[in-house]
């Protein structure tokens, strides 16, 4: 069975990844009062993408998009998506913790060789996002491994589905309510689209990405929306007995980011960060005080 | 539109996905430019036929030049259309970037695109209407189902010919040749 899931998850997240980036498309026309490109758009993209002569700058620059694509699908590994997770035992939540900045690093790694200064203020915006948004992030984590007394995801799914979910328990409600208000900045999406404006830094660390590269881009975006999107329903919502609950769960939440996308305009560099080291900070830091006092 | 003909995906997956993903890079030189706003947003939305416009040159591979073009954005008009990967399609936009338009005596625009890159197609009309972007659209797709949207292949064919018009109009050029122009008649013959 575990085999199985081995296969499984990785494939259950890249159609899910595309699904979410063609259902993103759909969703943000139906709100702007317009028809919208298929739900299968990303799949015409990628196929298009991929059978396009593109340049290489280096290989860093190969191996970097590589880079960054393995290791979402290796989080993947660890996300019990409604089942085990294959790799559960093995490290838990520490593990996915560094993995997570990999991403972002392989992107960094690979457009860093491509010497274009739309890419390099790209990547510096994303680290000092990441750097806004780590700080309340870790609080969350903290308090919810001092809360169930353990640092893997597998656990504390489980422990949920003894109790009610974290974000409808006592003190961890102010971890979900800083969670839910770092989301956005998580998925990259408008109000903290600081890193890829395509308006502004010509998509950022995406600029010099054509044909295969940009497809591989694309599906590493689709994947960090998943891995986003499902640590908070396993981590807050109590993840699911089966993938369709989990699925159901993990669109619930999907609509409240891209409802926010949709809803607000985008924030300077330096907004942001002032405001996500101010309210989901303290939000978190008054959760983890109450967590560490009061405990279970 | 034959974007829900399974049969046609199947046979020629490529082809399909090529004239269904047209992503575009709006050079927006001229007055044409105040027609694409609309034609991308609400009112007529081109998303929903896989038209969106983008950032950069590397992402496209649509090329629309909306408008006049002066001697000094041919330049950077050159060096995207040489940045963009192939297969890629361009289109002028109005009656400027096929014989200059209005801007025919103009001592700093030059009047034929086509001298300089290759045109695929053009949307005659001084401003045309976001409609005809679309009648655009479509021509643009029964060219590439029939093959004749090769704009890439003839530049690559008659590069040096492209190349001394450009040097003609711009002077010494900060770029060298982007093909060995011997080598790039061979990979024409080689591919077709
Ligand atoms: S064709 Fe007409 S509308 Fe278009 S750039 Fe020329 S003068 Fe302006």
């Amino acid at each position: 069975m575990r085999i199985l899931w081995f296969v499984l998850s990785p494939l259950m997240a890249l159609a899910v990844g595309l699904f979410f980036l063609g259902l993103s498309r759909r969703f943000m026309a139906r709100i702007q009062w317009r028809v919208g490109p298929p739900l299968y758009q990303p799949l015409i993209d990628i196929l298009r993408q991929f059978t396009q002569k593109s340049v290489s700058h280096g290989p860093l620059f190969d191996l970097g998009v590589v880079l960054s694509l393995a290791s979402s699908f290796i989080v993947v590994l660890f996300m019990p998506l409604g089942g085990t997770a294959p790799l559960s035992s093995s490290g838990g939540f520490l593990v996915v913790l560094y993995l997570m900045l990999l991403g972002p690093l392989g992107i960094a790694l690979s457009g860093g060789e491509a010497a274009n200064p739309n890419v390099s203020i790209g990547i510096s915006r994303k680290l000092i996002l990441a750097l806004g948004y780590e700080v309340p992030f870790l609080m969350i984590v903290l308090a919810l491994m001092t809360y169930y007394g353990t640092i893997s995801i597998g656990e504390i799914v489980a422990a949920q589905r003894e109790s009610a979910s974290a974000i409808a328990s006592f003190p961890l409600v102010f971890s979900g309510i800083a969670y839910l208000l770092i989301l956005p900045a998580m998925l990259g999406v408008r109000p903290f689209e600081v890193v890829g404006a395509a308006q502004e830094i010509s998509s950022g660390p995406a600029a010099e990405y054509g044909g295969p590269y940009l497809a591989l881009a694309t599906i590493q975006h689709g994947l960090t929306m998943f891995i986003g999107i499902s640590l908070f329903v396993n981590l807050l919502w109590g993840g699911a007995s089966n993938p369709v609950v989990f699925f159901l769960k993990m669109l619930v939440v999907f609509a409240f980011g891209f409802w926010v996308n949709a809803a607000f305009p985008r924030l300077r560099v330096e907004q942001a960060v002032r405001y996500l080291w101010r309210w989901p900070t303290l939000i978190a830091f008054v959760g983890l005080i109450l967590v560490a006092t009061i405990g279970r | 539109m034959d974007r829900n003909q399974l049969m046609k995906w199947i046979k020629a997956p490529t082809k399909m996905a090529h004239k269904y993903s047209l992503n575009a890079v709006y050079f927006c030189t001229g007055c044409g430019v105040i027609e694409v706003p609309p034609t991308i947003t609400s009112r007529w939305d081109a998303e929903r036929f896989g038209v969106v416009p983008t950032a950069t040159a590397r992402q496209a591979n649509l090329f629309l030049i909306t408008g006049y073009v002066s001697v000094k954005t041919l330049r950077a008009i050159i060096r995207t259309y040489e940045q963009m990967p192939e297969p890629k399609y361009t289109v002028g936009f109005g009656s400027c970037t096929i014989n200059g338009g209005m801007y025919w005596d103009s001592y700093n625009t030059i009047n034929q695109l086509d001298k300089y890159i290759p045109i695929d197609g053009y949307i005659a009309g001084c401003m045309p209407r976001p409609e005809a972007i679309f009648v655009a659209v479509t021509h643009l797709w029964t060219l590439i189902d029939k093959d004749m949207a090769d704009g890439y292949k003839r530049y690559r064919k008659n590069y040096a010919a492209y190349r001394a018009n450009q040097e003609m109009i711009l002077g010494e050029m900060e770029w060298p040749p982007i093909f060995q122009t011997e080598v790039a008649t061979a990979i024409t013959e080689r591919e077709g």
